[in-house]
C-alpha cells in the first residue's frame, strides 16, 4: 500500500520512524491546557491519520451517493468504495468471503444482533447463556436481555479475584470444561480485556467449547488493535469489532459471522437494503451481508476502514512495524518498574505475561477523578471512572479508577510524562 | 459580610495564581482544611444525586442562619464544597435563595472542570437551594404558631363551617353537633362533638372530615376530637341560620 512506499527505511533510527507515524496523525501535535497532549485514553478511541481524514472528506465531496441503489455513475463510486473496505475488513481478518462481513454501528450493534438474533432462533426456556467475568457492559447487557425474552439465563465464567483465588484478574480458563453444560446454547467472550488488557486464550475456549457443539462470539473491541487478527484460524463463529477503535470513523463497526450461522439467522431490523421483493402480504429477504444491513448504512464511515486498516498494517508490518514493537515494549518494560511495581498503586490485572498496553489502576487513598483532573490540566488525557466494566472493577473492590490506554503511535517519552505527572498529582493530592 | 462580599474576596484570592496547576492546588489545600464530618452524617439521605464522586451535604439553623457542613471521597470536590460553603454559611435561608453568585465562572472554575464534575457543582448548588428552601418553609411554619387563641377559635370555627353532615345540608357547626372547641396556647385544638343520632353510619367519615378540616386551619398544631351522646342532639340545638335553610322557621 501506498504508506509502504515512504521513504528508506534502512537509515532511519527507530526515533525518526516514531516522528514519521505520528507526523502522520494530526491529533497528536495538539496541546490541551497549554501543553503537549499525551493521549492515553485509547482504548476508548484512537486518533486518525490524515489518510482517514483526507478519504472522509474526499468522499463526502466527491462520492456523497447512496449505495446499492442506483444505476449513476456518482453511486456506483460510492457502492464501490463501500464494497472496497469491505473486501479490506474481509482480508484483514481473514474472513473468507464479504458475505461474512456484516456493517454495523459498532461492537455493541454487532454483540446486540446476534445476542436478539441467535436468542430468538436458537435459545429457550431453561437454556443457558455464558459469558465471561472480565466483559465490557456491551457483551453482558444485550445477553440479558435477550435472556430475559427467551426465559433463559445468563451465567459467567469467573476470574481468579471472582473466585477469591487470585489477583491476576485472569479468566478461569478451567473451570470452563464444567461450565458448558447441555443447557449452554452460545459463548460470549473477550479476546482482550479493556481493564486488564489481558489477552484470554481464544483459542483454547474456542475448540473446547465446540467440542460440545456450543458457538462462540469474541468481542474483539480490543484485540482487533493489539493483535492480528485470523478470523478462520481463530474458528470463532462470530467476531465484533469497532472501526473507531482502529483509526477509523465513529459510528461504524463489523459483525463476522460464518455462513450458517449468518443464513440461519432471522433478520434484526427491517427496512430497506435487506430485502429482496417486498409485498404488504410476505417480504424475502437480501442475501448476505445485507440481510443485516437495514437502512441506509453509514457508508461513508464505513468507506473509511479502508484507510484505516491499511493504516494499521503500515503500523504492524516492515520496519515500522519492528520499530513500534519496540517502543511497546519499552513502554511495558517502564510500566512495569515504575507504576507496576509501586507498592501504593495496584494495578487491576497481573502486568505480567500476554497483556496490551493498557493500565487500570487506583492509588492507594487517591480519588481517581482528582488524579484525571489534574493530569488534564498537564495534558495528559486518561480515563476515569468504571470503564464500562462494572462487575469487573467491583470484584476488585474498586468503585472508579484511573485508566492509562497506549496505541502503537505512543512513545516511551509519553509513558515517562505520564508517570511523571501522576507523581506530581499524586503529590498534590497527598 | 454579605454573599456578594465574601465572592468578591474568593476572586480576589484566585487572582494572585497565575496558572491553574496553584489554583488547584489552593482547591485542594481547602479540601484539606475542611473539617471532618462525623461519620452519622454520612448517609445516604445527605448524598446528593448527580455527583459522579460521593458528596455528602448537611445543613443546621442557628438563630435564623444556615451553617453547612459536608465531605466528598474527592478531594478537589472537596475544596469547591468548601469554597460554597465559605459564601452560603452564616446566611437566612431567603439571603440565600436570592443570591445568584457567580464566582465560580469568575475564578473560571466552570470552564476548567471537567463536564462531568461540572455537573456535580451543579447538583451541590441545587442542594444548598433546596436546604434553604426547606428551612424557609419550617420558619413560615412557626411564624404560623404565633396566631393568637381566639384567632384560631376563630379559624376553627370558620373550618367547622366547611365540614357537611352528609344527610342535612347544613354544616356541622350550625347543626349544632360541636358541643366544644378548646384551643391551647400552643395551638393545639380540643373538640367535644356528637352526631344527630347515636346510630348514625356516617359517623366516622364525619370525624375524619372534621379532623381534616381543622388540621388545615391556620394556627391549629395538632387535633383531638371526642364524640359525645351525652346530651343527645335534637333540633333545638341548630342556629337560625340552619333552621331557616331547613324551612323550620
Amino acid at each position: 500500500m501506498h504508506f509502504a512506499q515512504q521513504g528508506n527505511y534502512m537509515e532511519r533510527t527507530r526515533e525518526d520512524i516514531i516522528s514519521e507515524v505520528r507526523a502522520m496523525v494530526p491529533a497528536l501535535s495538539l496541546r490541551m491546557n497549554g501543553q503537549p497532549l499525551v493521549y492515553l485514553d485509547n482504548a476508548a478511541t484512537t486518533q486518525k491519520p490524515s489518510q482517514v481524514l483526507d478519504f472522509l472528506n474526499d468522499a463526502l465531496k466527491e462520492r456523497n451517493a447512496n449505495v446499492h441503489r442506483s444505476m449513476y455513475e456518482l453511486s456506483d463510486l460510492s457502492t464501490t468504495a463501500y464494497e472496497n473496505a469491505r473486501e479490506k475488513v474481509r482480508s484483514f481478518i481473514n474472513a473468507p468471503a464479504r458475505e461474512n462481513v456484516i456493517f454495523t454501528s459498532g461492537t455493541t450493534a454487532s454483540i446486540n444482533l446476534v445476542a436478539a438474533c441467535f436468542c430468538q432462533r436458537f435459545v429457550g426456556k431453561g437454556d443457558v447463556i455464558l459469558i465471561e467475568g472480565d466483559s465490557h457492559h456491551s457483551n453482558i447487557v444485550p445477553w440479558q436481555i435477550a435472556a430475559e425474552r427467551a426465559g433463559a439465563e445468563v451465567q459467567v465464567i469467573p476470574t481468579d479475584v471472582m473466585l477469591g483465588e487470585g489477583r491476576s484478574g485472569k479468566v478461569a480458563v478451567e473451570r470452563l470444561a464444567e461450565l458448558l453444560t447441555d443447557k449452554v446454547k452460545i459463548l460470549a467472550i473477550t479476546q482482550i480485556s479493556n481493564i486488564t488488557g489481558l489477552l484470554n486464550p481464544v483459542g483454547e475456549i474456542i475448540s473446547l467449547a465446540h467440542s460440545r457443539g456450543i458457538p462462540v462470539l469474541v468481542d474483539g473491541a480490543q484485540g482487533i488493535v493489539h493483535s492480528p487478527v485470523d478470523v478462520q484460524a481463530m474458528d470463532c463463529d462470530f467476531y465484533a469489532f469497532s472501526a473507531h477503535k482502529i483509526y477509523g470513523a465513529t459510528g461504524v463497526g463489523v459483525l463476522y459471522g460464518k455462513k450458517d450461522l449468518l443464513e440461519a439467522l432471522p433478520p434484526y431490523m427491517g427496512g430497506g437494503d435487506m430485502v429482496e421483493t417486498v409485498t404488504y402480504q410476505k417480504t424475502t429477504y437480501a442475501q448476505l451481508p445485507l440481510k443485516f444491513e437495514a437502512g441506509t448504512p453509514n457508508f461513508i464511515g464505513a468507506a473509511s476502514l479502508l484507510p484505516a486498516l491499511e493504516f494499521a498494517e503500515y503500523l504492524r508490518e516492515g520496519e515500522v512495524g519492528q520499530a513500534l514493537k519496540e517502543e511497546e515494549a519499552r513502554i511495558k518494560a517502564f510500566m512495569e518498574q515504575t507504576l507496576c511495581s509501586d507498592p501504593e498503586v495496584e494495578v487491576y490485572g497481573t502486568p505480567m505475561g500476554d497483556k496490551a498496553p493498557i493500565y487500570t489502576f487506583n492509588i492507594k487513598g487517591i480519588n481517581a477523578g482528582d488524579l484525571a483532573q489534574l493530569l488534564d490540566k498537564m495534558g495528559v488525557a486518561v480515563r476515569s471512572g468504571l470503564m464500562c466494566a462494572e462487575p469487573l472493577l467491583n470484584s476488585f473492590g474498586a468503585t472508579s479508577a484511573l485508566r492509562a490506554s497506549f496505541a502503537p503511535y505512543n512513545t516511551l517519552e509519553e509513558a515517562q510524562k505520564f508517570v511523571k505527572c501522576l507523581e506530581r498529582a499524586r503529590k498534590m493530592l497527598a | 459580610m454579605t454573599i456578594k462580599e465574601i465572592e468578591d474576596q474568593i476572586v480576589e484570592e484566585f487572582s494572585v495564581f497565575e496558572d491553574w496547576m496553584d489554583k488547584y492546588q489552593y482547591i485542594i489545600d481547602l479540601g484539606k482544611a475542611m473539617p471532618v464530618i462525623a461519620e452519622e452524617k454520612k448517609k445516604d439521605e445527605n448524598l446528593i444525586k448527580g455527583c459522579q464522586s460521593r458528596v455528602w451535604l448537611d445543613c443546621r439553623q442557628e438563630e435564623g442562619k444556615l451553617y453547612f457542613t459536608a465531605d466528598s471521597d474527592a478531594i478537589i470536590t472537596k475544596g469547591i464544597i468548601s469554597l460554597l460553603i465559605r459564601v452560603y454559611d452564616g446566611h437566612t435561608p431567603q439571603e440565600i435563595i436570592d443570591s445568584e453568585i457567580d464566582f465560580i465562572d469568575k475564578i473560571g472554575l466552570r470552564q476548567n472542570l471537567s463536564p462531568t464534575r461540572a455537573n456535580g457543582l451543579v447538583s451541590m448548588l441545587k442542594q444548598i437551594k433546596l436546604y434553604a428552601l426547606a428551612f424557609k418553609e419550617k420558619e413560615e411554619q412557626k411564624s404560623a404558631a404565633k396566631y393568637s387563641v381566639e384567632e384560631i377559635q376563630k379559624n376553627v370555627i370558620r373550618a367547622l363551617k366547611q365540614v357537611f353532615d352528609p344527610e342535612i345540608p347544613v354544616n356541622v357547626y350550625d347543626l349544632g353537633l360541636i358541643y366544644e372547641v378548646k384551643v391551647g396556647e400552643d395551638g393545639s385544638v380540643f373538640i367535644k362533638m356528637t352526631m344527630t343520632s347515636p346510630t348514625c353510619p356516617m359517623a366516622e367519615d364525619v370525624v375524619n372530615d372534621v379532623n381534616n378540616a381543622v388540621s388545615d386551619a391556620p394556627g391549629v398544631n395538632g387535633v383531638q376530637i371526642e364524640l359525645t351522646f351525652e346530651p343527645e342532639w335534637d333540633e333545638s340545638r341548630m342556629s337560625d341560620e340552619a333552621k331557616l335553610e331547613l324551612g323550620l322557621m
